[in-house]
């Protein structure tokens, strides 16, 4: 186990926090490496909900490209906002999917 | 492949049609007019003409094509004017796509696509843009699409196992190599049982042999060819068998110094006869020279100091009993008299404190019947 927390030892409490239950109805903004203003895109994209951009991220077959290449185009989130976004939903997946 | 019309017009709307989706070219979804047709024909299929005839007469006929090619980059967007000296043979507008086509044209490049739905819509067109930007020079273009997903279905999948593999393989190494020097079981069978059980990998199982092997020099190996033999298989490895003092109530080592002690008495007993002294010796060698020499020997000498004490007392007994006379009898007996009174009376006065019968305690006292 330690090992994989040398290796996680760079995800944040957000992520952290996202990935120890069921999302329900978290807001998108409670997802790791979104924050208020690209939030705020996503909504007005109509992904008002976590578990929306959950949807996304499965409907893309869990694909990191795609699914980096979607936020990107979506709200314009950059190399880290992206990476810290698709691990969290991953790692919430394997966890509860 | 036939050879295309040069004037497709001479077909029908309905024939050019089909022989535009007989050869893979996107149709405009609705209906168009025939000249629609025409120029997608002769984009498309009449370029293949081309192909076969000698490239002299392909100059004239590619500026032809050309310049509809070079628009069609313009309008799909491409910055960098890749220059090809090849036709395009798939000159497809990834936007004019059908959701079917697509998902088709990204098939061919080897990409595993999930539905394409209104929001994926877009990512997988950009997609397909990337791979037609890459032309079959780059033959590792369409492995490398092949290989994303399914590296990053590897990693969805693995890397969890492969932290966990590297956990396990860093981790069994320092617990197994810790109870092998400490852990000397008697049996072979019971050194194996714990150590199997923490292994279920590959290289668990390998540690286990190298384990059973570092452990049975040390055990009392039944013959010496096994012995040997176990030797000569763990040394290869790099792991040798160091004689060690065992701590002496570890997990599964008698306490009790009688049995080393059985051990040698039975190597002493057998010391006349040379054959089975010298098979016995080798066959403990561990035993006599790395196992507990020292409290063996410490439960070896109060076990004959105290078989010396019961010889000698009774010894003295036997000889008091054959030489002593009546006389030296009697005194003796007197001496012990002399000794016991006190003690009479020492238990009389327990007695009354504790608050027995006088009656039982006057007969105590009375010892002169």
């Amino acid at each position: 186990r330690w090992i994989s927390d040398t290796a996680m030892s760079s995800t944040s409490q957000k992520h952290k926090e996202f990935v120890a239950e069921p999302m329900g109805e978290k807001p998108v903004m409670a997802l790791a490496g979104i924050g208020e203003v690209l939030g705020k895109k996503l909504e007005e994209h109509g992904f008002d909900k976590a578990y929306v951009v959950l949807g996304q991220f499965l409907v893309l077959k869990k694909d990191e490209e795609l699914f980096r290449d979607w936020l990107k185009d979506t709200c314009g989130a950059n190399a880290k906002q992206q990476r810290d976004c698709y691990g969290c939903l991953k790692e919430w997946c394997d966890a509860f999917l | 492949m036939a050879e295309f019309l040069e004037d497709p017009s001479v077909l029908t709307k309905d024939k050019l049609k089909n022989e535009l989706t007989a050869h893979n070219v996107p149709l405009p979804s609705g209906e168009h007019k025939k000249e629609v047709y025409v120029q997608l024909y002769l984009k498309n299929l009449t370029i293949l003409n081309n192909k076969k005839i000698p490239p002299v007469d392909t100059f004239s006929s590619d500026e032809e094509l050309s310049t509809p090619v070079v628009s069609n980059r313009s309008r799909s967007g491409r910055k960098a004017t890749k220059k090809t000296d090849k036709p395009r043979t798939e000159e497809v507008e990834v936007t004019e796509l059908t959701d079917e086509d697509l998902k088709q044209q990204l098939a061919k490049h080897g990409v595993d696509t999930g539905p394409i739905v209104a929001s994926t819509r877009k990512v997988y067109e950009k997609k397909l843009q990337k791979l037609l930007d890459e032309p079959a020079a780059e033959p590792g273009a369409p492995t490398d699409v092949t290989t994303l997903p399914k590296a990053d279905s590897n990693q969805n999948g693995n890397t969890n196992s492969d932290n966990y593999s590297d956990k396990e393989d860093e981790e069994i190494p320092a617990p197994e190599l810790e109870p092998v020097p400490v852990v000397e079981k008697p049996t072979r069978s019971r050194g194996k049982a714990p150590v199997t059980v923490r292994t279920s990998s590959r290289r668990q199982t390998k540690v286990v042999e190298e384990v059973v092997l570092e452990e049975t020099p040390k055990k009392a190996s039944k013959s010496v060819v096994e012995d040997i033999l176990a030797n000569e298989i763990s040394t290869p490895t790099g792991i040798s068998a160091t004689c060690r003092r065992p701590i002496r109530g570890a997990a599964g080592r008698p306490l009790k110094p009688s049995e080393y002690w059985l051990d040698e008495s039975r190597v002493q007993r057998t010391v006349h006869t040379e054959s089975r002294t010298y098979a016995e010796m080798y066959s403990q060698p561990s035993s006599a020279v790395c196992s507990s020499k020292a409290p063996a020997r410490r439960g070896f000498l109060s076990l004959l100091l105290k078989l010396l004490l019961l010889v000698l007392v009774c010894g003295s007994l036997y000889y008091a009993y054959q030489n002593l006379s009546s006389d030296q009898v009697d005194a003796l007996k007197g001496l012990l008299d002399n000794v016991v009174i006190p003690v009479q009376s020492a238990v009389e006065t327990a007695a009354n404190y504790l608050g027995f019968s006088s009656s039982s305690g006057s007969a105590i006292v009375a010892p002169d019947n």
